[in-house]
């Protein structure tokens, strides 16, 4: 098992790769003297298996007629296991040699048309995303996403281009590593498993776009590790959120909170560190309980700020509980940012200012109806809640803005993948508050 | 009446070519002081550099009004008499060194470039009008300009920094001028003090007070004053502080103001973005009638409002932004037969170029105006913290 986290399966994806198809990952040369080792490692084998059971008929020779035993008979298994042992050792060695670096990619498209105004049925080639991994030695390696989205990307377009995660990572014991560089932050369900093939349904799900802003990642340090027991834990201290960069005129900050003021290790204002802690259980066989936190002031130095001293504190917590047919999740996530008071007067009549709270919750279950050689067809239905602006700090009556409803949103639909790496979807969304987001869903996407 | 020429050499297009700059001069006989920032300051003051030797530039533009006008007059006086009368009303030269160069977008909508119009696109060359423009400083030549400049107090200073023989090329003199005039705009803190009562709310070291506050609400909501659509209030996406104008152009309607002279030939138009003054767009008929949208860091320090000084207190001009549609009656004259003659500063064609679809001009009769009497005092009591020049409390000091 991959010592740095069971949850998260492009890197355990890419780690097992590496560890068990470093044939075909090899050079063809790598390749030629792997094989030739493995067949004199067979033949060895063989002898050995012959001479023990030569020496067996001959002790039992010895017993019925008693006879010093010659040296050949007792010297040559034990000089043919330590060949063996070198041999083994170099094959060890010729397999991590093989598999220094791993390709991985993934990529969606989705089609969405809203129910009540299907002229603004939109087709899109929402993310493409290639990445690497290098392994420089059996204990250190670097790894690389670059992502594309919305298909074009330059000045008159909307797509965008960005480095998803880099960072250099070392295992430092069979229980326990260090990673620097830009990470993912583990939090929640989808942040780290984020490709298409890990998620039901066409879009990633509200909670864990809006509350926890997939895909969240910082720069900084991280320790992880695992216990026999089955608890993966991940700590770390990273670059955190710039508030100065809030923008109470636009809906960014309604959409998502911790998305308008996230830094993206872009030129990173880092005066304030952020430091996250987070654990899973996966003791139980398909089993995941875990949570969360991540905290750190926003201020970052800002001169001349009026929120200096705001803090930005997430925490959640989840349950994934996968057996036989069924695969079911729930998550709870809740954020707050404090000492906005004085801030948030200086936004006093524009339409978003900096919540107090916000959260969102959801449950969702699956169940593989149908299966056929690589064919499965996977219907699941998932409810969510949600709040983007659950509460404000008091400003004067009158200049304030309500705290927004309480969204909740219906996702019903079903996976059907093509094997484990090609996925086509379909669903049906529904909301409370804002009838008019209902839609209907298409999309496909791959992950390797 | 026909409007007089800019320049009374009638040569405006020479003297732009000037500022197409090479190298100012060589540092032959520069010290580390006095600097061009030095000479700035030096010539800005000067009123020996017009034809009447008492109108400077501090004159119109003056330090301790904002560097804008301190009278209410709608347009200044000037010429060899200082009786020519001016055009448009004395902009404020705060902040103006922001100002992007004009330009249109992919939409085709006009923002940025300096005077009403935008027609000049950088500090130096905006300087250039109102050194020869016959209604205001009115030298003859640039020959006649640097004879006064060669005869300044600070002659020797402006030789120090341009070179011993710098007066020997009235071109390259001309041009050393204007950059010194620019580098003092940019450089002097006087002129972006960025210490307004509203600054230091935006820095965390006060809290406005309430109708302050109230009136804060007012400008930024997009269903009242909506003022902050053009006078952008907060900080920029780079956390800078606001400049409280987004550089954009709009077209107001603002009143006939009969107190300009030049009103009184009925057939003088004064259309901002195609003419007179500026030529290049007079075929682009949908932008008649617009002018830059102002800063309004130091609005309660103006004498007069909008590019023709129609009205002269705040609150008036605050007054004709929301009830223009409600109350057409209290800002436009009447014809003989008795109707409002809305726009009248407009020819009638034209009239659809004047903004009536967003907040707050957006009113009908009979409608309530977008603010009301109390909301307009609040609003007013907000727009008196852009003043630059307010000392924080010894207590509030960080």
């Amino acid at each position: 098992m991959d010592p740095v986290r069971i949850r998260r399966p492009r890197f355990a994806r890419s780690f097992t790769l590496a560890l068990v198809s470093a044939a075909t990952a090899a050079t063809p040369m790598a390749h030629a003297d792997e094989a030739q080792l493995r067949a004199e490692i067979a033949e060895l084998r063989a002898q050995i298996a012959e001479m023990k059971a030569q020496m067996k008929t001959i002790v039992e020779q010895g017993k019925a007629s008693p006879r010093a035993p010659t040296a050949a008979a007792t010297t040559a298994p034990a000089e043919l296991a330590t060949r063996i042992e070198k041999l083994e050792e170099t094959v060890a060695k010729e397999t991590a040699r093989g598999s220094d670096t791993t390709l991985t990619s993934y990529g969606e498209i989705a089609l969405s048309r809203p129910r009540y105004d299907a002229n603004e049925t939109q087709a899109d080639l929402v993310r493409a995303v290639i990445g690497f991994g290098h392994r420089f030695d059996d204990k250190t390696r670097v790894y690389g996403e670059f992502e594309w989205e919305h298909a074009v990307t330059s000045a008159d377009d909307h797509g965008e281009t960005a480095v998803e995660q880099l960072y250099v990572e070392r295992k430092l014991t069979d229980h326990f590593g260090a990673r620097a560089g830009l990470m993912l932050i583990p939090l929640g369900l989808l942040n780290e498993s984020h490709e298409p093939t890990a998620y039901y349904g066409v879009f990633r799900n509200f909670v864990e776009t809006a509350i926890i802003p997939t895909t969240w990642r910082e720069g900084g340090l991280a320790v992880y590790g695992n216990t026999d027991a089955g608890i993966s834990w991940n700590v770390g201290v990273t670059t955190g959120f710039d508030l100065s960069k809030w923008d109470p005129t636009s809906d960014e900050g309604r959409e998502s909170p911790l998305g308008s003021i996230h830094q993206e290790l872009q030129l990173a204002r880092a005066r304030n560190l952020s430091f996250y802690a987070a654990a899973n259980y996966q003791g139980v066989p398909g089993l995941t309980v875990g949570g969360g936190v991540f905290t750190g002031k926003a201020g970052q130095g800002a001169t001349d700020f009026a929120a200096p001293n705001a803090r930005v504190t997430l925490w959640e917590g989840h349950a994934r509980w996968q057996t036989g047919p069924f695969d079911l999740q729930a998550l709870y996530a809740r954020g707050t940012i404090t000492d906005t008071e004085a801030l948030n007067l200086t936004f006093v009549g524009d339409p978003t200012p900096v919540p107090k709270s916000f959260w969102g919750a959801y449950m969702q279950g699956a169940w593989q109806a149908w299966s056929k050689g690589d064919y499965a067809l996977t219907p699941f239905a998932r409810y969510e809640r949600l709040n983007t602006a659950s509460s404000y700090a008091p400003v004067p009556e009158g200049l304030g803005v309500p705290a927004s409803p309480t969204e909740a949103v219906w996702t019903i639909g079903a996976n059907f993948n093509l094997g484990p790496n090609v996925v086509f979807k379909t669903d049906y969304q529904k909301f409370k508050v804002d009838s008019s987001r209902d839609r209907f869903d298409l999309g496909m996407g791959y992950a390797f | 009446m026909e409007r007089r020429r800019l320049f009374a050499n009638g040569a405006p297009c020479a003297l732009a070519a000037l500022i197409s700059l090479g190298p100012v001069f060589a540092d032959e006989g520069r010290s580390g002081d006095p600097t061009p920032v030095n000479l700035g300051a030096q010539i800005f003051a000067d009123p020996g550099l017009s034809a009447s030797g008492d109108l400077a530039c501090a004159t119109c533009h003056d330090p301790a009004n904002a560097h804008a006008q301190s009278n209410d007059l709608p347009v200044q006086l000037g010429g060899a008499n200082r009786d020519v009368p001016g055009f448009r009303a004395v902009p404020s030269l705060r902040y103006v060194s922001f100002t992007p160069k004009f330009a249109f977008d992919d939409e085709g909508t006009p923002s940025g470039g300096f005077d009403r119009d935008g027609r000049a696109n950088d500090l130096m060359a905006q300087a250039i009008r109102p050194l020869f423009s016959a209604h205001e400083m009115a030298n003859e030549s640039i020959e006649a300009l640097v004879s006064r400049l060669a005869g300044a107090r600070y002659a020797g200073d402006f030789r120090a920094v341009f070179g011993q023989r710098v007066f020997e090329d009235h071109d390259a003199t001309l041009r050393a001028l204007l950059f010194a005039l620019a580098q003092y705009q940019k450089s002097d803190p006087d002129f972006q003090p960025f210490d307004s009562k509203y600054d230091e709310f935006l820095r965390g070291s006060l809290r406005l007070s309430p109708a302050e506050l109230r009136g804060l609400a007012l400008f930024n909501r997009a269903d009242k004053g909506n003022c902050a659509a053009c006078h952008p209030s907060g900080r920029d996406p780079n956390g800078e502080l606001p400049l409280f104008t987004d550089f954009s152009y709009d077209n107001l309607g603002v009143p006939r103001n009969p107190r300009i002279a030049a009103t009184q030939a009925a057939g003088y138009l004064d259309l901002g973005l195609c003419g007179p003054d500026r030529t290049d767009l007079a075929d682009q008929r949908n932008l008649c009638g617009a002018f830059k949208v102002p800063t309004l860091r130091n609005v309660a320090t103006r004498r007069v409002f909008f590019h023709n000084g129609r009205f002269t207190t705040l609150r008036d001009a605050l007054r004709f932004y929301v009830r223009r549609d409600t109350d057409a009656a209290a800002f436009y004259p009447l014809a003989a037969d008795g109707t409002v003659q809305k726009f009248d500063d407009l020819p009638a064609e034209l009239a659809g170029n004047v903004n009536t679809a967003e907040v707050p001009y957006d009113r009908k009769p009979g409608e309530a105006p977008r603010l009301f009497e109390d909301e307009i005092a609040d609003l007013e009591a907000f727009l008196n913290t852009l003043t630059d020049g307010y000392r924080l409390p010894s207590n509030l000091r960080k």
